[in-house]
């Protein structure tokens, strides 16, 4: 394996001029997205510039401690981000949602690197962070969508909620429903995906594998792998966080608290 | 049965409710009446403890109501509410959802098997537990709430609003069936100029 062929300067400056396309589309059809574009453009070439630099350095060292710090940190700005675009208070949902996703991250990665990488240092820097990060930006995208959906759908149908508790249903009971459709909007497009998965889309990791000298049939073991890994840390993270948010999001008359939303 | 001691709910600067003081013995027939917004909704929603007073005490048995009683209360009430949002789905599941939830599984078979013939008693067919409750009518959704509140037994009922979307016919029916039985404590919010004559009522005006 020689990895994939490293790209000039040349190949970069090629690469700007690509960009001239969206550019001049923008500009062709006045949709006012230019500044944007270059301030997006700009914000990915100094991130992944700056991460680069970083990766090489935890790559070098490889040390357990280092790289799970760095591991910790990406769950951190995954939980941030999670809170925020589903319109939750962080003040009330970062310290739960934060344990949740620390279990479910480290214990999916961790199965992963030892039962089916079969690595003996199961810390090891480019599994941990490359396995880890495809887990967890998935997770992340399927709990914007889980956790957010349930505290909304159940201050939406509050009626119902309350319907329910006036049966005589336990708030669990009475949650039950809530959950059981936050969880399939929050999985329906990881599944989905997986059915067409090499037939409409040659994934990010499958491609990455290939051009770094795998051959497709190992590539695929691991595009196979990591799916199931992202499905199994989207249900835990989603159950985790909800089941660690529930207890202080409700009062003990079963109502939901005011304090769980953002305010607008 | 209950006892409202000085209440007192202010939403924003309204009030709702000023120092509101009534008893309720087991029985009774309470018809609440009185101009829209005046807080009839939120008497039920206060009994229920999904509003909290800011001031005042509810008991319930000469149990004073708190965040640990309120279960029970939950447990021995049936309310049928006035918003029609009661679940999707199948009729059917919906029916043996409410009897599957631990406060009323021991009715599960009994009430089950009463099904059809409160159906009928309501002028609903039985075809109708095939269909999803989405499909069902105001007022097919109105009886099926009416309905469910039945088989779970209970005998002191909580009524908002519960014949609006019913004509004349069936509007006396499902009063009489209230207002009528003396095993039942009803609390009933109603536009209906119609009770039944033999009925023996007491009406609370709130205004």
């Amino acid at each position: 394996m020689n990895g994939a062929q490293d790209l000039s300067i040349f190949s970069m400056l090629m690469c700007g001029i690509l960009l001239l396309v969206p550019l001049l589309g923008i500009w062709y059809l006045k949709l006012g997205l230019a500044k944007k574009l270059l301030i997006s453009t700009l914000r990915m070439v100094v991130q992944l510039v700056l991460v680069g630099f970083f990766l090489e350095f935890v790559f070098r060292f490889n040390n357990w401690l280092l790289n799970s710090i760095w591991f910790l940190t990406m769950i951190t700005v995954a939980v941030f981000s999670v809170i925020k675009n589903s319109g939750l208070k962080l003040r009330h949902f970062v310290r739960p949602v934060l344990l949740s996703f620390v279990l479910a991250n480290f214990f999916v990665v961790l199965y992963f690197n030892f039962f089916i990488a079969k690595l003996s240092f199961i810390l090891d820097a480019k599994y941990m962070i490359a396995i880890g990060g495809m887990v967890l930006g998935n997770s992340l995208r399927a709990n914007i969508v889980g956790l957010g959906d349930f505290y909304k759908s159940i201050r939406k149908d509050e009626q119902l909620y309350f319907y329910k508790l006036s049966l005589g249903a336990t708030r669990f009971e009475a949650l039950r429903d809530f959950a059981k459709r936050s969880f399939v909007s929050a999985m329906n497009p990881t599944i989905a995906s997986m059915a067409t998965m090499g037939i409409v889309s040659l994934p990010g990791m499958m491609t990455g594998q290939i051009l770094g000298g795998s051959v497709p049939l190992v590539a695929i073991k691991y595009q196979i792998a990591i799916m199931i890994a992202i499905l199994a840390s989207t249900v835990l993270s989603i159950s985790l966080s909800i089941f660690f948010t529930v207890g202080k999001s409700f009062d003990k008359y079963g109502v939901m608290q005011k304090s769980v939303f953002a305010e607008k | 049965m209950f006892r409202l001691e000085h209440l007192t709910k202010q939403f924003s600067d309204q009030f709702v409710l000023e120092d509101f003081s009534f008893d309720i013995l087991e029985g009774e027939k309470i018809i609440i009446s009185g101009r829209s917004g005046i807080g009839k909704t939120t008497l039920f929603r206060l009994l229920l403890g999904f509003e909290q007073p800011d001031n005042g005490k509810i008991y319930f048995e000469n149990e004073l109501l708190t965040a640990i009683t309120v279960w029970n209360l939950r447990r021995r009430v049936a309310y049928v509410s006035q918003d029609m949002n009661i679940g999707r789905g199948n009729l059917q599941a919906f029916f043996n959802e409410t009897l599957s939830l631990k406060a009323n599984v021991e009715y599960k078979n009994s009430s089950l098997s009463e099904l059809e013939e409160l159906l009928n008693s309501f002028e609903l067919p039985d075809t109708l537990l095939q269909k999803n409750i989405e499909e069902l009518s105001g007022g097919e959704k109105q009886r099926v709430a009416i309905i469910n509140a039945l088989l779970l037994k209970r005998n002191i009922f909580f009524l908002d609003e519960i014949t609006s979307a019913l004509d004349k016919s069936l509007k006396s029916k499902v009063l009489d069936y209230f207002l009528l039985n003396p095993a039942f404590t009803v609390l009933s919010i109603s536009h209906d100029n119609y009770l039944p004559t033999e009925a023996v009522t007491r009406t609370l005006k709130l205004d």
